[in-house]
Parts: C-alpha cells; structure tokens; sequence
C-alpha cells in the first residue's frame, strides 16, 4: 500500500488526536500499587474497585499486583527511576523506610477535613505518622494469634491452649512424634523468621529501639535466642525443615497436620478453614506469654498517596478504605480485621467465636517496630543470624552480638 | 521488473555511502544504544560505589572516595559470599560442561529420534529460573516432595531430608538445580560446535589406529576448544550475575550457607536500599568476571590460534 502526502498528513493528525484523547481519559485514571496475591485477597480488591467505582464513577483505578517480597524493590526503584504509582499500600514497618525514601505524600490536612476520621482512634494513625504527619489511611489490621489443632490437643490430654512459654514447651514435648511424622509447632526459620525472633526477645524483656535509638538488652536477646532456637536445636519439637521454612511451607506444615501449632496472624484464617473445619479440628488463640511480656503485634496496613499528579482522586481512593462498606467487602473475601471502629460493629465479626482471639489481642498488642533501616536489618541481618543458630553454625551470643552491630550499623 | 539499480544515485546519502564513512555511520545507531544501556549505566554504577547512596537517608550524600571498598575487607558476609560464589560457579559450570558433552554426543550420532530428545533436553534451558527455582523447591520439599519420597523407596535415605536447611547440603542442592537447568545452554553450543568436524578426520584416525577416547581427545576436544571457551565464559558471567534462583530456594540461608555476591549486592541495594555499597560489591563482581574471562581466554591460547 502507498500513501500520498495528504494521506500521510490525514494520518499523523488523527494518531494526533487520538493520544489526545488517551491523555484527556488518563486524567481521572489512576494506578494502585499492592501486594495481595491470593485469591481470596484479589476477590477483596475486585470487590472494593466495583464499589469505588459504583461511588465515583469519575475514577478509574487500574490496579498492580507485586509479590510481598518484591515490593519495597519495586517502589524504591520507582521512586529513583520517577516511574511512581498514584497511590500504594503501606505497612508499618516499611512506613518509615517509605517516608525517608520520599515515597510518600503528607495527608495531614485532609485527614483533618474527612469525616471518615471519628472512626480511627489515635492508635490507628501511629504506625502511619511520622513527626505529627499522617502519610496514609488505615484500611484494615492484621492481629497476631497462634492457630492449634484442636483435635491434637485432645488426642495428647491438653485441656486447652498454652497461655505462656513454660506451658507452650510442656504442650508441645507431648505433641511431638517424629515417627508419625508430627511436630509441635511450625517455626518460621526461613523467609520472614526475623518477626518471630524479635517478638520473643521482646516477651523476654529486650526492646529492640528506645527513643530513636538502637536499645537491645543483650542478655535478655540471647535468653530470648537461646529459648527459640531450642525448640529445634533440643527439644526438636519443630520440623527439621525449619531453618529454610518460610509462610508457605509453616502453612502447609498445620494444613497437612504435620505441626499442631502455627503463630500468624488473622489474615491467614481464610486459608487455614479452607483445609481445616474451625472448632474440632483447629482453634485460635492469644499469643502466649514470654517471661517478661506477652508480644502480639496489631499491625495496621493502609494506603497512601506516593504521587502528587492526580491528588483529588488517589486522596478519594484511599480514604474510600476506610469506610465501613470497602472495609466489610474485605473482611468477606479474606479475613482481614477492619482497622476502622465502625466496621468492627460489623455482626458478622461480632458473632463469630474464632475471632474472639484477635478481639482480645486488641487489648494488649503492640505495633511492630518502625524504624529507618527496619527491613534491611530484620531480613539482612536478624534472618541469617538466627539461622546460623538454628543450624549449629553460631551461638546465641554470636547471634544477637551480629544483630547488635547490624542495627547499630542500620541506624547510623 | 525494474529494481531500479541502473539509476545514478543521487543526494548526500547516495554520496556517502560511496566513501568510507558509511560504514561508521551505520554503526552509528548500535553505538548510541550501547552507550545509553550500557555503558552510562555501567559508569554510572561505578560511580555510585565511590559515593553515599542510601535511599532511607536521603541526607547522606556526597564522595566517599574507597570507603565502600575499605568496609568490604572487612565484612564478614563478602568473604562467604565470595567463596560461596566461586564454589557455586565452579560446580554449576563444570556439572554443566560435563552433562553438555554427554547430551551432545549422543545427539550428535545420526540415529532415529535424537530430533525429539533434542528437544526435551533443551525443555529446562528454556524454563525461567523462576519457575525451575519454585518447581525444584517442590520437588525437594521436606513434606511433599517426590525426589525425598523416591530416595526413602529404594533405600538411600531413612527420611526425608530438609536439603535447603542443612548448611551441609544447602549449597550442593542449589549447584544440583543450576547444573540440571543450565546443562542444555552447553549442549546446545557443543552440539553446533560437534557439527562442525569434518568427519574425515575421524575416519583418519581411525585408520591410522585412534580409539574412541584418543579420537575424543586428540579430534573433538581441540575442534572444539573456541566453542568451549566461549560457552565456559558466557555461563559463568550469567552464573555471577544471576541471584534468582538462590534468591527463590534459599534466599542465601541457611545463615550465609548460600550466599553469594550477586544476591548480596542485590539484598544490599533492595532491602538495606544501600545503593552505594550495593555498587561497590558489583564493581568488585565486576573486576573478578573481567580478570577471570581475561585469564581464561590467555590460558586456553584462543587468541593465538
């Protein structure tokens, strides 16, 4: 086919036009960066869109999905490369690596103005706020709890749950049988083991940042070390996989009834009732009590504004997480706790008994730690440390000593 | 038809293209794109090492001159990590020359269906590291994985064995997977490579009283030697370059027990987001692939021939 000047010309004025068109369209659209991935959490989102969508019909929101462990890369990336998404979700402790990294906008003032705000007490905001600044709107919570096998328990003549660490060792000596196969408990050594080490050195007294500052109590660290690390080095009442075990393969160990008991939070209940029938065959329970503290952590997820383009309708879109209607359609599809003090009215959640342990962790939990260098020092350093005790590569002491320069070294 | 070649060519193009010139100018375009995507990046990259770059600390800033370098003699994790890297390189690239050569001889003798073996033996090449990295750690699972449920059958192991969670096996496990996935990359070049031998020169030998093994070494290795070398260098470029399948089955754990320079360069620079001493471990990566391919092509006396 030839095309003459005038032909040409016609051409190159509609392609004109037309990208005209596509730039006027893509100023009521905007992109939502997050890291759900399972089914159900995709139905949550698809559901919350429809209704935003129904509400605002002005704003399209074209959602993207990056795997959990990849998130922070991508967005660090994307702030270096200036390829930032209109809005993202946030968690607590990447909040502050979020911030520090300009990764998110000021919400402050508009938060003040949203009448949605008389729903979120003051503790909703801490872990999204910095220096007085609230940088995102919560959207929901995930509670810590410990799930168990209710029928193990009663096969091994346990009335209940342990409520401590002395009674979480006697529980799981008696559930333990290696020639069935059967362990006590699901420890996460791999991917992500970090939370559970620093949780245990908290519930034996060691903070990990006092005011700003680096505050490991080394003894207490290495109690704390010595205690976890022993469920697998001595008492070896957890699989032997451990030390390569991350979400995926703790999940699969209670689904399978390979381990009796598993510490997560509320977030993975969907999965867990998918395999298992709540009341005779699992349970949940409060987290039980260290020596010194019992260390559960509230962690509330929400959203924030990473790019300032479109700032009317990313501010419409995240704060629409926060009404009761997005709040609830979530909570349908996954599980997950509303952050928000009106959907927590909801009676769906009210009435069911499996939450009661998350209902009563909201009176004690703790946020996770949120500090500058947070997620680099937890995978970087707490992770390989904690294994090498596992796998007889350090002592304890060596461990928490690596744990102590590493954090200094994050903080500096 | 008329292609038009008796046409005088005419204007500044069909000038130049008479002079030597044009070729310059129709290298031009690669030149520009390698300069943008390759070498700015690679400058740039060096230069960050010689900086502060933390992505959390957008107040440090500025020339840092050797320090990078100066805290990598003495981090402990380096040290594993670049032990671990020419261990794993080393293993991963001689199992890989080692199976290449078997898979391409046997390819290479013209019997009935070495076409559709062609093809199967290059399925894993042609797997992303990805999904062999998530398809290996099912298949070595602890719980449910087949090659621990066949090893139980026949006798070799009491149990199943947590292969990535013992430091022991950790590294020989993920050198196993590598090998099994990048055999073909080696196959494939080796079976071109085999081809390639003029047939006569067996035939030669043979009647000159060469057996199979002296005419493999005295015949197929030296015709191959270039192919070799090529294929050894390229493999082992992408084996230091490529964390993704450590990054999948181990993430560099147990401990360190698998860490090596290219993961810890990238955990560095997306979980630290300190670029900058990210850089200087890449720049180091860098020197060591510039050094080795250096040396390896002297050693093997390629240029000479």
């Amino acid at each position: 086919m030839q095309l003459n000047r005038r032909e040409l010309l016609a051409g190159a004025t509609a392609m004109a036009l037309a990208s005209q068109m596509g730039t006027a369209r893509a100023a009521g659209a905007i992109n939502y960066w997050h890291h759900f991935a399972s089914q159900s959490e995709m139905e949550g989102l698809a559901k919350i869109i429809a209704l935003f969508q129904a509400k605002y019909s002005g704003t399209k929101v074209t959602q993207e999905g990056i795997p959990n462990s990849e998130y922070m890369a991508k967005v660090s990336s994307a702030v270096v490369a200036g390829g930032k998404p209109d809005t993202g979700m946030v968690i607590t402790e990447r909040f502050a690596d979020l911030v520090a990294m300009n990764g998110l906008v000021d919400l402050s003032a508009r938060v003040k103005a949203w009448p949605g705000r008389s729903s979120f007490p003051d503790n909703r905001w801490k872990g999204l706020s910095q220096d007085g600044k609230i940088y995102a709107v919560p959207a929901f919570a995930f509670v810590d709890w410990m799930y168990y096998r209710a029928d193990y328990f009663e096969q091994a003549g346990l009335s209940g749950p342990p409520k401590n660490f002395d009674e979480f060792v006697q529980a799981a000596r008696k559930l333990t049988d290696p020639s069935k196969g059967r362990y006590a408990f699901s420890m996460r050594g791999g991917a992500g083991a970090f939370k559970y080490v620093i949780d245990v050195m908290e519930a034996f007294g060691s903070p990990i940042v006092k005011d700003g500052k680096p505050a490991i109590d080394r003894a207490a660290a290495i109690e704390a070390v010595t205690f976890y690390s022993d469920l697998f080095v001595k008492e070896k009442v957890v699989p032997p996989s451990a030390p390569n075990d991350s979400y995926r393969q703790i999940m699969e160990a209670f689904r399978t009834g390979q381990t009796a008991m598993v510490w997560h939070h509320t977030g993975s209940l969907s999965e867990i009732s998918g395999a298992l029938k709540q009341g005779t065959q699992f349970q949940t329970a409060p987290m039980p009590a260290g020596p010194k503290a019992q260390i559960a952590r509230v962690a509330y997820a929400g959203n924030g504004v990473i790019k300032e383009d479109n700032i009317e309708a990313a501010w419409q879109w995240v704060s629409f997480w926060g009404e009761p209607e997005a709040a609830i359609a979530l909570l349908e599809a996954t599980g997950y706790f509303p952050a928000s003090t009106a959907a927590l009215q909801d009676p769906r959640l009210t009435s069911n008994k499996i939450y009661d342990a998350a209902v009563k962790t909201l009176d004690f939990g703790r946020l996770p730690n949120t500090f500058v260098g947070a997620a680099g020092w937890s995978e970087n350093v707490v992770n390989p440390a904690f294994q090498s005790v596992l796998t007889g590569q350090s002592k304890p002491a060596d461990a928490v000593d690596r744990m102590i320069k590493g954090l200094d070294a994050a903080m500096r | 038809m008329d292609t038009g070649s008796h046409l005088p060519k005419t204007g500044m193009i069909g000038e130049l293209s008479e002079t030597r010139y044009w070729i310059y100018l129709l290298l031009l375009p690669s030149l520009v794109i390698i300069l943008l995507v390759i070498a700015y990046p690679t400058i740039y990259g060096m230069a960050i090492s010689f900086r502060e770059m933390r992505l959390t600390r957008p107040g440090l800033t500025g020339w840092v001159g050797f320090k990078h370098y100066i805290v990598m003699i003495d981090d402990p994790v380096f040290w594993v990590a670049l032990k671990n890297t020419v261990l794993w390189v080393t293993f991963a690239v001689v199992l890989e020359l080692g199976l290449g050569f078997i898979a391409a001889t046997a390819l290479n003798r013209n019997v009935p269906g070495t076409g559709i073996f062609a093809v199967l033996i290059l399925v894993p090449y042609f797997l992303p590291n990805v999904v062999a990295g998530h398809m290996w750690a099912l298949l070595l699972d602890p719980r449910l994985g087949v090659i621990n449920d066949v090893l139980v059958r026949i006798g070799i192991l009491s149990s199943y064995k947590a292969w990535f969670a013992d430091p022991n096996t950790a590294l020989a496990a993920t050198i196993f997977v590598e090998a099994w996935h990048g055999f073909p990359f080696f196959a494939l070049l080796l079976l071109a490579g085999l081809k390639g031998i003029p047939y006569d020169l067996y035939r030669a030998a043979a009647v000159d009283g060469a057996g199979p093994i002296a005419q493999f070494r005295l015949i197929t290795v030296p015709m191959l030697k270039s192919v070799i070398a090529a294929a050894v260098i390229l493999r082992v470029i992408s084996l230091v370059n490529s964390p993704d399948l450590l990054l999948i089955l181990t993430g560099g754990g147990p401990g360190d027990a698998t860490q090596v320079l290219s993961l810890y360069a990238f955990q560095t620079a997306y979980k630290d987001f300190n670029f900058g001493y990210a850089s200087a471990l890449s720049v180091v990566m860098f020197v060591i692939l510039m050094v080795f391919a250096y040396a390896y092509i002297r050693l093997s006396k390629i240029g000479q021939e």
